[in-house]
């Protein structure tokens, strides 16, 4: 779908993103990274609004950049809501599907279907100056779908969206995919992004650090020990025990909240062995967890 | 001393020392406005572009004065050219020369004074604190018309010592209430700019549209007002009845015609020179009507930046 | 303030009450955007949840004393939102959700203003200004244009402008707008420690309900102008019967067999996770749990006493 391939894009001196290569399957892929790693310059290289300097991109096999042909299968929300503030949702969104090459009629009815679409067929005649943010947002992921595309590229799309319509949205982005489009999908809301996809491209300073399925992402940094929590009321002699065994690194008692947290090398081992405290040595243990297999623990990991 | 510890706690600490009570924010938000235009160097040359009229004076009643004592011959020319020069009418051409650099000056201090906060959301800033509209909007007005105030006062004073200590024989004090009624024209005149300049700025959020706008206002009505002049002077004054009214109607217009109003005169040509029945001299307009005409508009502007400064939409 | 009594445990018997509402009813034209609300904020920090156009702007509002209400009343700190906006205000600090600075400022220079327009004598200002900045993170910046900074110093700025004057208590719109992961962990640490033992009182709004759980104790439900919902985070997560949540290395049907088997109600798992409910204390349910999967063949990766995420919460009051 989208193959991009050694791509690099410098503005003078400053770099946007360095020599990227990944290429992106239809379903939704989440594009991670702090703010200035080069997500939005990525986008735009994708959307066909500036060049790569070295390298290349091919979306459906051609160059995005100023060919209509890839922008007619294409659809951007982009971060920035600057609208002509005085039009209503529908006028800005009937105009845009008619420079989109509708007909008057086909714009008509194709508006009133996105506008449905997004949950906003209710109130898209008030003026846009009078939108909230999150009014806002789902005008734009309408002018995005408008033409039906194969590709949609969502920049922050879920900010300004209370919990409501975060989940409307990522069931309606769910079957965006379950029809076969691409999405690609920036995000600094890593939860967020955790109910959206599995698959990630995480951006660190202009070079893509990781691109994948998180959990096989999670398998490969080994070098990092994982963390354990156990809640217990005997920490102190549940650390003396743990401490023994060789693949354990660090044990911590945890003063606020009570209980230990430990480090391990071997995950695997250690929770083969967990059961024997509880089942043979009658210690008495109330919980555990390992706090590191969510996106934001390794989020941290990789940027750190 | 046990209260000191050898490791200070460098956290985040509560505040518990003075707050004055609300009521007195008008003059923090002044003093930023006049700290922020004497920053401004261009300001210090507009106070002298805008103080030429009595400077030029200063220099000619000078050389006068030293050529008329060195020659007897002169004093006979001194005192011919004493007796044209009206002296209330010294202080109508300051005034009046000092308006286009006033604007400049008004332009400077307060275009952006609202505009800027506009664009900035600084309002939410301002609210928020316990600072209503009525201070946040008086604290900016004060930050333009005082200093024009002192801008404008303080030429005018330097001006009248110098005449009267010098120039009493030659009937400077002839009106005793002259400078007094100056200083009623003058923060008159303050008001006026300070008052538009505030309404202009509210209505936009960028200072650079409220200058043009105010400018443009200035200059459109100032065109009109030298046309009625020069209807009235062509005609040497036997015009029809509205024509030496509409000469007052622009900025410069109600403020000059304001000022000959107060001090009683019906103008002269500048610098003495031999009067030609210019448009110098339309007659001054009443009293009443033209500082009600004056008031109301400035008043009027405040009003506009009344209504567009929001305090209920502060958040969201 | 909570107070810590003898055993060690908590007691929130001596909460004092920052903000107290009482049938408030507030109409704009004909819109109701407060209908009836009573509501009680205590001590400590309180999210204030609530879908758009549900109230919370205008519950801010109300609280910093700038709106009429049609009916109802309500105090902040012992002082009447209908009459005492200014004494309010001085008391409060304002976070608010847009971007917002005094133009053609250094840091310390808006900073300080607002301490003044707050009330502080200069000097103090000046002197606090600093403090707080330091105390933000933004010592280094603060010298520079407020105009050239970045998404997150520019929330920073406007944490630190609601902090300069001390207040009792702090209103923050969704502070984390815009914000990267860093930066989100950063403002949510500023935010919780400011809160917890300083005499900072915090009511939170926004929409991402992780951030809520992070820096609050107590979260307000408002949908349609009215109160849903009210209480701590840590009741409202609560399930009924108390049900833990085993997750396995990897899905196995024989494992949840044999928990049923053995008398324990088994819930269909979500992914790996299976949710098992009985009547044992958990380290009894505990090792029911590790006998059972050594028995299986499976692995236990975790064990935790199940809770409702606070979306779920959430939801929930929003379809009651």
């Amino acid at each position: 779908m989208i193959q991009i391939e050694n791509a690099s894009r410098w503005f003078g001196q400053v770099i946007g993103v360095n020599d990227v290569t990944h290429t992106i399957e239809p379903g939704v892929t989440a594009l991670l990274g702090m703010n200035g790693a080069g997500k939005s310059t990525l986008l735009r290289l994708i959307t066909g609004q500036i060049q790569p300097t070295t390298g290349s991109i091919k979306v459906f096999g051609n160059e995005p950049f100023a060919n209509p042909e890839v922008y007619k299968r294409m659809g951007y929300c982009p971060e920035i809501d600057q609208f002509y503030e005085h039009k209503t949702g529908r006028q800005f969104v009937n105009y845009l599907a008619r420079l989109a090459g509708m007909s008057a009629a086909e714009a008509k009815t194709r508006t009133d279907e996105v506008l449905h679409e997004v949950g906003m067929a209710d109130r898209a005649d008030k003026k846009l100056a009078g939108y909230s943010k999150g009014m806002r947002q789902r005008i734009k992921l309408a002018q995005a779908i408008l033409h039906d595309p194969d590709i949609i590229l969502l920049d922050e799309p879920l900010n300004g969206l209370d919990p409501v319509g975060r989940r409307e949205f990522m069931s309606y982005l769910h079957t965006l995919a379950e029809r076969g489009k691409t999405i690609l999908v920036s995000s600094h809301i890593l939860f967020e992004v955790e109910q959206m996809t599995k698959s990630i491209m995480l951006l660190h300073r202009g070079r893509l650090l990781a691109a994948g399925d998180v959990s096989l992402i999670r398998e490969y940094i080994d070098k990092y020990p994982h963390r354990v929590r156990i809640e217990t009321p005997q920490p102190r002699e549940v650390a003396a025990k743990l401490i023994q065994l060789p693949y354990v690194l660090k044990v911590e008692f945890d003063e606020w909240r009570g209980g230990i947290e430990l480090q391990t090398r071997e995950l695997n081992q250690f929770f083969a062995f967990l059961p024997t405290l509880t089942t043979e040595e009658n210690f008495t243990i109330t919980g555990f967890s390992s706090p590191d297999n969510n996106l934001e623990s390794i989020f941290h990991y990789l940027i750190e | 001393m046990s209260n000191i510890k050898p490791i200070a706690d460098l956290s985040y600490r509560n505040y518990d020392g003075p707050l004055k009570k609300p009521g007195s924010r008008w003059w923090v938000i002044a003093k930023n406005g006049i700290r922020i235009a004497l920053k401004k160097k261009a300001l210090w040359g507009l106070m002298f572009v805008s103080a030429w009229y009595y400077l030029v004076m200063l220099v000619v009643l000078f050389f006068v004065q030293q050529i008329t004592s060195s020659n007897p011959a002169g004093a006979q020319a001194m005192k011919a050219f004493m007796e044209r020069l009206v002296w209330p009418d010294q202080f109508l051409h300051g005034f009046s020369y000092a308006q286009l650099p006033m604007l400049i000056i008004a332009l400077m201090l307060g275009a952006g004074s609202i505009a800027n906060d506009n664009r900035a959301n600084a309002m939410l800033v301002y609210l928020s604190k316990p600072c209503d509209k009525r201070e946040y909007l008086f604290g900016k007005w004060i930050g333009i018309a005082l200093p024009i105030l002192v801008i404008m006062v303080v030429p005018t004073i330097i001006f009248y010592a110098y005449g009267a200590l010098t120039f009493r024989e030659y009937g400077f004090l002839k009106d005793a209430w002259l400078l007094p009624k100056m200083l009623v024209i003058i923060p008159i005149a303050a008001i006026f700019h300070a008052s538009i300049v505030v309404g202009i700025s509210s209505m936009f959020n960028q200072a650079r549209n409220a200058s043009a706008t105010y400018a443009g206002i200035y200059f459109i009505t100032n065109f009109f007002t030298l046309l009625m002049g020069g209807i009235w002077a062509s005609s040497r004054g036997e015009t029809p009845f509205p024509v030496k009214h509409l000469f007052y109607a622009s900025i410069d217009g109600v403020l000059i015609g304001a000022c000959k109003a107060i001090i009683g005169t019906k103008g002269s040509a500048p610098f003495g020179i031999q009067s030609q029945g210019g448009m110098s001299q339309v007659p001054a307009p009443a009293v009443v009507p033209i500082l009600g005409v004056a008031l109301l508009i400035s008043v009027v502007f405040v009003l506009i930046a009344w209504r567009k400064i929001r305090a209920v939409e502060v958040i969201g | 303030m909570a107070h810590e009594n003898s055993s060690g445990v908590l007691s929130y018997a001596r909460l004092v009450t920052v903000a107290r509402i009482s049938n408030l009813t507030v109409r704009y034209g004909n819109f109701t955007a407060l209908d009836d609300l009573s509501c009680e904020i205590p001590e400590g920090c309180t999210g204030l949840l609530g879908p758009n156009g549900a109230g919370k702007t205008t519950l801010l509002k109300t609280i910093l004393g700038f709106v009429n209400p049609t009916s109802g009343e309500g105090t902040v700190m012992d002082k009447d939102i209908r009459t005492d906006g200014m004494a309010i205000r001085q008391l409060i600090g304002l976070m608010p959700e847009q971007d917002c600075h005094i133009p053609g400022m250094t840091a310390v220079g808006f900073v300080s203003y607002a301490g003044e327009l707050s009330g502080m004598p200069p000097a103090e200002a000046l002197r606090r200004a600093h403090e707080v900045l330091e105390y933000c993170g933004l010592g280094e910046a603060r010298y520079r244009n407020v105009e050239t900074y970045s998404t997150g110093m520019k929330q920073r700025i406007k944490l630190a402008q609601a902090l300069v004057h001390g207040p009792k208590l702090l209103l923050l719109d969704e502070p984390t707008n815009g914000l990267d992961p860093r930066g989100r962990e950063e403002m949510l640490d500023l935010v919780r420690s400011v809160s917890h033992g300083r005499g900072v009182n915090v009511i939170v709004s926004s929409h991402l309900l992780p951030d809520i759980e992070r820096v609050c104790d107590r979260v307000i439900v408002v949908i349609k102008g009215k109160l849903r919902t009210a209480g701590t985070i840590k009741d409202l997560k609560k399930l009924a019967g108390q049900p833990a949540d085993v997750e396995l290395r990897e899905p196995n049907v024989a494992f949840a067999n044999m928990l049923m088997e053995k008398g324990l109600t088994v819930t269909p798992p979500k992914g790996n996770i299976y949710r098992v409910q009985s009547e044992l204390p958990p380290e009894e349910l505990l090792r029911v749990v590790q006998r059972t999967a050594l028995e299986s063949g499976a692995q236990v990766r975790g064990f935790e006493t199940a809770v409702r995420t606070l979306e779920e919460v959430f939801l929930e009051a929003l379809t009651a």
